[in-house]
């Protein structure tokens, strides 16, 4: 009931399409297919990160690691291409079972040794970046650094189809699978049910365990597809790759109308906070926002939909109170 | 009058840009009252005058790596020449050390038809096909000091390769021609590392060939990092007898340790750059010397090249070739630190 109460994220929608329509009418540049492009490209890895994000913050955890696993999986593409010559046909899934095993990493931590969410996830961001260093064809032979990726497969999501990117399209079928699963599927139903209580969730005999195993790799996953988005925009990967790329995942996220506190939420919402905050970031800069002032313009934003979540967690809270007076 | 003042400064909010306006309009306003000729007031009021050639406005925008003294000075160099033509507007914008950050901020410039790009690439590979993208929308790209992988209209310098040759021999004439030297390093995939670094290995090969290299490390350029390399270094190797940065701020964290250390008088540190803080640490006998560019003048330089192009309607398509600029740099030693004025110091 409560999920669905949320699903439209009517008020998110509004205050997006209010954005576009402030920045359309301050900057020429900005009501252009262009800056329609440059939005889409820019940010649905972005979205994609927010998507993956959205199952750790659904079991009531978070996943900090998604940059480091970017970084880990881009530089895996960039030495098997660069250094081993391997072709894009096996470069692109090894990567991804590269970045989802990662997240299972970070699943097992969690559910078997029982570390709290952001302590594990903290650990292997370190581990990871760390790691990304000691494989990182670069560092080793600095003089390769310099030379593109030019294999066609690995670079195809810079490319077009009319004004979308094929960016976007991978976006939109990770939306969809992962928005299947949660709405259709008993792994859908159990997460919101962990996440609303795990002790009732393992009492009702849901093997929390699996569930949350599953939700980091999803999570690790689309860090994957990130990454391999990113490394065919610049055909080349660096060991900075996705460094503090996590917060604009859970800003995305949280914006996106998902709990911190779990069992709240779709992945509806964290796409379009995902574009919310590439709009602004856009706009500003077309409007000649100075641009040490727009994190602070992000944090804003930020603090708006946590003040926001808090509203509606109340309002629901009072309408159960008066409920229960209604019917002693 | 009002109209025409330029009033654009491309780090300052739009608050401090209308009351810069304001304040000039009073010099200028003052200036016709009293007849005074002021330098200030000269430039206020003789300057639109001298813009007129052209009244359309246009846009150029400065995507630097990350915060840093460097790219602020270029900047300041920059916005002072911006000032002056009064037809252009001038931003900043932060790279914020992530290329993709970068590659974002080049597509909003591009679609927004900016007159000129100066760019300092995060990565020289990551950063080629948004320089490609804008050379297709006839956008001249200027990088600075890290060129892009892919052609562009110019590259802008400190004369990188030139200079570490230079240092090299530096090092090795106070080292009198023997030792051991380590090299703290920019990350991989920017050229300006492999330019320092080939430039200093020649420069030790051509004039000191007894000194050897026996590390080096990564910093990414930050005095913090710099500091943590040099001190495992120096546990490993006690006998350390130089040490190049291949900027300033590496230069200085390894000149914190050898401070702490009680070392700084047995091992030769250089850097690369000239900021201020390197400039003070010579003439206070710490650091042994230093590659200066005055980076204003650089910013100054690379605000001249553009404005002739884009007054001139050179599109980025009309270039043969990339052009060069070297930048002129001096070897800031205790002997030569002197020479470089109060006004050239970043």
């Amino acid at each position: 009931m409560i999920r669905t109460a949320r699903l439209p994220n009517r008020e998110l929608i509004i205050v997006f399409v209010v954005t576009i329509a402030v920045f359309c009418w301050l900057s020429g540049s900005f009501r252009t297919t262009g800056n329609l492009e440059n939005v889409l490209i820019g940010f649905s890895h972005t979205a994609i990160l927010a998507v993956g994000q959205s199952l750790p913050l659904l079991l009531g955890g978070i996943d900090l690691s998604v940059g480091s696993i970017m970084a880990l999986a881009g530089m895996a593409a960039f030495d098997a291409y660069i250094v081993l010559g391997l072709p894009g046909w096996i470069v692109l899934p090894g990567a991804l079972v590269l970045a989802t095993l990662a997240g299972a990493v970070n699943g097992v931590l969690i559910a078997k040794l029982k570390l709290q969410p952001f302590i594990a996830t903290l650990a292997t961001m370190a581990a990871y970046r760390g790691l990304t260093y000691a494989i990182s064809g670069r560092q080793i032979w600095p003089e390769i650094a310099t030379r593109p990726i030019t294999d066609p497969l690995i670079v195809a999501f810079d490319d077009y189809v009319g004004h979308v990117p094929y960016a976007f399209f991978l976006l939109l079928i990770v939306f969809a699978v992962v928005q299947l699963l949660l709405g259709v599927t008993k792994f859908g139903r159990d997460l919101y049910t962990i996440g609303g209580n795990v002790e009732a969730a393992r009492l009702c005999g849901i093997n929390v365990d699996r569930a949350v195993i599953i939700s980091y790799s999803i999570s690790g996953l689309c860090a994957g597809f990130a990454a391999l988005v990113l490394v065919s925009r610049m055909t080349t990967s660096t060991e900075s790759l996705g460094i503090g790329i996590e917060m604009s995942a859970i800003a995305a996220a949280i914006i996106g109308g998902v709990s911190l506190q779990g069992g709240i939420g779709n992945v509806f919402g964290p796409v379009i906070g995902a574009f919310l905050l590439g709009v602004v970031l856009i706009g500003l800069n077309l409007v000649g926002i100075p641009t040490y002032a727009q994190p602070v313009l992000t944090g804003l934003i930020l603090l708006g939909a946590v003040w926001y979540d808090r509203l509606l967690v109340q309002r629901r809270a009072r309408a159960i109170l008066a409920k229960q007076a209604a019917n002693p | 009058m009002s109209k025409k003042i330029p009033a654009h400064e491309g780090t300052t909010g739009t608050r401090r840009q209308i009351l810069g306006g304001f304040s000039l309009m009073a010099l200028a306003a003052g200036a016709a009252a009293t007849g005074a000729v002021g330098g200030v007031a000269l430039t206020a009021s003789s300057g639109p005058a001298m813009a007129a050639p052209s009244t359309k406005r246009r846009k150029m925008v400065f995507i630097q790596h990350q915060p840093h003294t460097v790219s602020t000075a270029w900047s300041e160099g920059l916005a002072e020449v911006f000032k002056v033509q009064g037809n252009i507007d001038y931003q900043l914008l932060d790279g914020q050390n992530k290329a993709d950050v970068q590659i974002s901020l080049m597509d909003t410039v591009i679609n927004d038809k900016v007159a000129a790009i100066f760019l300092q690439p995060a990565d020289s590979v990551a950063l080629a096909p948004s320089v490609k993208k804008a050379a297709r929308a006839g956008i001249p790209v200027i990088t600075l000091n890290i060129d892009a992988t892919a052609p562009h209209a110019a590259h802008i310098e400190m004369s990188h390769y030139l200079g570490a040759i230079e240092i090299a021999k530096a090092m090795g004439d106070k080292m009198g021609g023997q030792g051991k030297v380590v090299i703290i390093n920019a990350p991989p995939g920017q050229t300006v590392r492999d330019a320092r670094t080939n430039g200093f290995m020649e420069g030790l090969k051509r004039h000191h060939p007894g000194i050897k290299v026996i590390a080096d490390q990564v910093a990414d350029w930050d005095r913090k990092k710099a500091q943590d390399v040099f001190s495992t270094l120096l546990a490993a190797n006690p006998d350390i007898g130089g040490v190049y940065g291949v900027n300033d701020s590496m230069a200085l964290g390894a000149v914190d340790v050898a401070k702490t250390k009680g070392i700084i008088d047995k091992v030769v540190i250089f850097g690369n750059d000239g900021e201020k803080d390197a400039l003070e640490s010579i003439e206070r006998g710490e650091l042994a010397g230093t590659q200066f560019t005055d980076v204003f003048q650089q910013g100054r330089f690379a605000a001249a090249v553009a404005t002739v192009l884009a007054t001139g309607g050179v599109p980025a398509t009309a270039f043969a070739e990339q052009g060069y600029l070297l930048m002129p740099y001096v070897i800031a030693t205790k002997e030569t630190v002197a020479s470089i004025q109060p006004s050239q110091r970043w």
